[in-house]
């Protein structure tokens, strides 16, 4: 019964100078999404949703702490059972490979090979969104396609200048492929998701002639680049995405989560969103709390009011302190008659008294991992 | 292999006094706190203590129960020379064993617990609230070399006569026990929890059990024998938050006191967390048209309507224009428009159609039973 199963390719490879402060002691992947996930959480559960379970991880070997701090064994994931199989490799490693002058895709390839399956996705970790990729391989299959990419039409707002974008026909034919930055202003762009399901025998040949070749460690390019060079028909998603490259998309893929149709796309689909769990009691509202449009984790407690926010786990919001159109992370406080305002408050932070810490929608204030903020920070 | 002291979960009572809440489903597998079940309280305390084996009895709709306890994964009781054994009757030659009393019940649980080969075990049952270390139980239980402990609670004298109440010398070894006494000589009541030097109760049970069936409880029949027999029986004081949750009224008490910060149980401690099986579910989302005064609510939830002095479990939903006032409301509760719910208990996934009233009070706490539908639900997201 193996005729319609597939392994996958788990590319942690985006990291966007634009998204820190958030990302200086964390990869993208790790980040804070929705007060309880992390944007790993997204693609991992795409690929366990479809009954996946042979995943080859690549990560960013200077972020690997706070990756296996999430996912540890994979327990949550179902990635722990017999017949599973999680391989972790490093980007580094590869091109440490490659500068000797080894054959980089040989670890790659050997993972392939030995979970011996008809096909393979591969899938990157700045996308937000719920991918069925069940759904995606039915199209695969019925294209005839070697291989198959998925992307989505969105406005300039979702595409970052790195990102590939595909120049299609009618019929959803790839008929090109570049980067967004050489791209002219269009109002719609097919924006590749960096997912792809190809057949396995083949993938395994290309990446062959690829590593004799000497071409980039950059799977994904190579994989539209092929998509368009087989002129194959693409796979459109037309569900919630969020391109995450920056922290303005980071903070509007959050304040999404407060409107329910997108709410309801992502995190209430037939597939469920998987996280790493942690027992903690419910969210204590008290007796002078005041909670509008916002989204609360749990084990939190909440004196004073919140507007338009998400507040994560473990939260103290004292009496008499307003948080307004902001993302809170685990394990913050904010203490008597402080205003949060726009603004991200990474985890283990403390708004001291009477403390204003305001931006814009625009340009939201960050307040770093473990600050202690006494003065207020304002930004205009 | 060898266990030092192997826990045993009496998990099988059906309940009855909490009425709808265990029509089809065991007493310990009740939803407690938003986000627990009773016994999670009980299983998270044989974690924290280092108990690495633990049955759990069952008998009484089981189905829930098993599902929620599975392989004890939830709390951490998956790993290397831990377990968690859910503990079924079955027949034999011998004749069905279906459980006829608390002693009997390890009795007839006699292979298993052979088979862990403990040096102690000690018996808990899985209705209560609270959080206790059994470890310094047990060295206590060494220290007096005691055959059997038994872990006492000081209550009100009013309430004594519940209880099983020991009278104790003052080195705390217990010289007399009585089960529900009309007039209480103390106020030391037991909590159910024994710890028993396996070898010496293993004796005991099969010597009574193999001419009469006179050994079934360990209140009415293991303890009075034991002190008749001179065994050294000790009492181990608890002195931390307790509470019985056997009754609606009982339960919604409980419930309301976990409201209350300092009651005691500082379910903030992360060094001695309460556990449990995590559904997955997404954060709460709270509208702006929802109050909320001295409530908790958890994962999952919609809440568009006034919450004051309640707790909602995981994935419930309350539409705009409903109240909800001093009552719990189990998981997966959907609650339409201008619903009042008051001193009341609504159950598993029960379904409150809108304009629908259901007021108790104080002394009289309403329950809408499991999956109960009242009025219609309007068809919508």
């Amino acid at each position: 019964m193996k005729t319609n199963k597939m392994c996958a390719i788990f590319a942690n490879k985006h990291e966007y100078n634009q998204l820190r402060p958030l990302t200086d002691k964390r990869s993208l992947s790790t980040l804070y999404y929705a007060g309880k996930y992390r944007i790993i959480d997204f693609p991992l559960s795409s690929i366990v949703n479809a009954g996946i379970n042979n995943v080859y991880t690549l990560i960013n070997q200077e972020k690997v702490r706070s990756y296996f701090d999430h996912i540890g064994g994979g327990k949550e994931w179902g990635l722990d059972t017999i017949g599973s199989y999680d391989y972790l490799d490093s980007y580094q490693s590869m091109l440490e490979q490659k500068a000797r002058g080894e054959n980089y895709f040989d670890n790659i390839i050997t993972f392939l090979e030995t979970a011996n399956l008809p096909y393979t996705v591969f899938i990157g970790n700045k996308m937000i969104g719920n991918f069925d990729l069940r759904s995606m391989l039915h199209f695969h299959q019925e294209n005839n396609n070697k291989i198959t990419a998925a992307f989505k039409r969105v406005d300039l707002s979702n595409v970052a200048p790195d990102d590939q974008i595909f120049i299609l026909d009618n019929n959803n034919t790839v008929l090109a492929t570049q980067q967004a930055i050489d791209s002219q202003k269009l109002e719609t762009y097919n924006l590749a998701l960096n997912i792809f399901i190809v057949n396995t025998d083949w993938l395994i040949s290309e990446l062959k002639k690829a590593q004799r070749s000497g071409t980039s460690t950059d799977i994904a390019k190579r994989l539209g680049e092929l998509a368009a060079k087989y002129r194959v028909s693409a796979y459109e998603y037309t569900g919630y995405l969020r391109n995450i490259y920056n922290i303005k998309s980071y903070y509007d893929a959050n304040m999404d989560m407060l409107n329910k149709k997108k709410r309801d796309l992502l995190l209430y689909g037939n597939q469920k969103i998987i996280t790493r769990i942690r027992n903690e009691v419910g969210t204590y509202f008290g007796v002078d709390s005041k909670a509008v449009n916002s989204m609360f984790a749990t084990g939190s407690k909440i004196d004073g009011e919140v507007r338009n926010s998400i507040i994560s786990r473990r939260v103290k919001i004292e009496n008499k302190a307003l948080v307004k159109d902001a993302i809170v992370m685990s394990n913050c406080q904010i203490e008597t008659g402080s205003v949060v305002e726009n603004a991200i408050i990474d985890k283990n932070s403390v708004i001291k008294k009477n403390v204003t810490v305001k931006g814009t929608k625009d340009h939201p204030v960050i307040v770093t991992k473990g600050s202690i903020v006494e003065s207020n920070l304002i930004n205009r | 292999m060898s266990t030092k002291m192997l826990g045993l979960i009496l998990a099988g009572g059906k309940g009855t006094r909490l009425g709808k809440l265990t029509q089809n489903q065991a007493k310990p597998a009740v939803p407690f706190g938003g986000r627990y079940r009773i016994i999670d309280f009980t299983l998270s305390n044989c974690a924290n203590s280092g108990i690495k084996q633990i049955g759990i009895i069952t008998q009484y709709q089981p189905l829930l129960l098993n599902k929620h306890i599975g392989n004890g994964a939830s709390w951490g009781l998956d790993g290397l020379d831990e377990s968690a054994t859910i503990l079924q009757p079955y027949t034999d030659n011998a004749g069905s064993k279906w459980f006829k009393g608390t002693a009997h019940a390890i009795y007839q649980n006699l292979d298993y617990i052979d088979s862990q080969n403990p040096e102690y075990i000690l018996v808990l049952s899985g209705d209560h609230i609270y959080k206790m270390d059994y470890e310094a139980m047990l060295n206590e239980h060494i220290k007096n070399s005691a055959s059997l402990t038994v872990a006492v609670i000081d209550v009100d004298k009013k309430e004594a006569s519940r209880f099983g109440i020991m009278s104790t010398d003052v080195s705390g070894r217990i010289i007399e026990f009585e089960e529900k006494p009309e007039h209480p000589k103390s106020t030391h009541a037991s909590m159910g929890i024994y710890i028993f030097t396996w070898k010496r109760l293993r004796a005991v049970l099969t010597t009574a059990f193999s001419t009469t069936d006179d050994m079934l409880d360990f209140g009415k029949n293991v303890i009075p024998y034991y002190l008749k027999s001179d065994e050294r029986v000790f009492s181990y004081k608890f002195s931390g938050y307790w509470k019985d949750v056997g009754t609606i009224g009982s339960l919604w008490a409980a419930n309301m006191e976990f409201l209350n910060r300092k009651n005691g149980l500082n379910l903030d401690d992360r060094s001695w967390r309460i556990y449990s099986k995590n559904p997955i579910a997404p954060l709460q989302y709270i509208t702006e048209n929802a109050t909320i005064r001295n409530s908790m609510i958890v994962d999952g939830c919609y809440v568009d309507g006034e919450i004051d002095n309640s707790i909602l479990s995981t994935n419930v939903s309350v539409q705009s224009g409903s109240k909800i006032l001093k009552s719990v409301v189990m998981p997966g509760v959907k609650i339409g428009k201008n619903v009042l719910i008051k001193y009341a208990i609504i159950g598993e996934n029960a379904q409150i159609g809108d304009g629908a009233v259901i007021e108790g009070n104080k002394d009289d706490i309403k329950v809408v039973g499991n999956a109960e539908k009242i009025g219609v639900l309007p068809d919508e997201n």
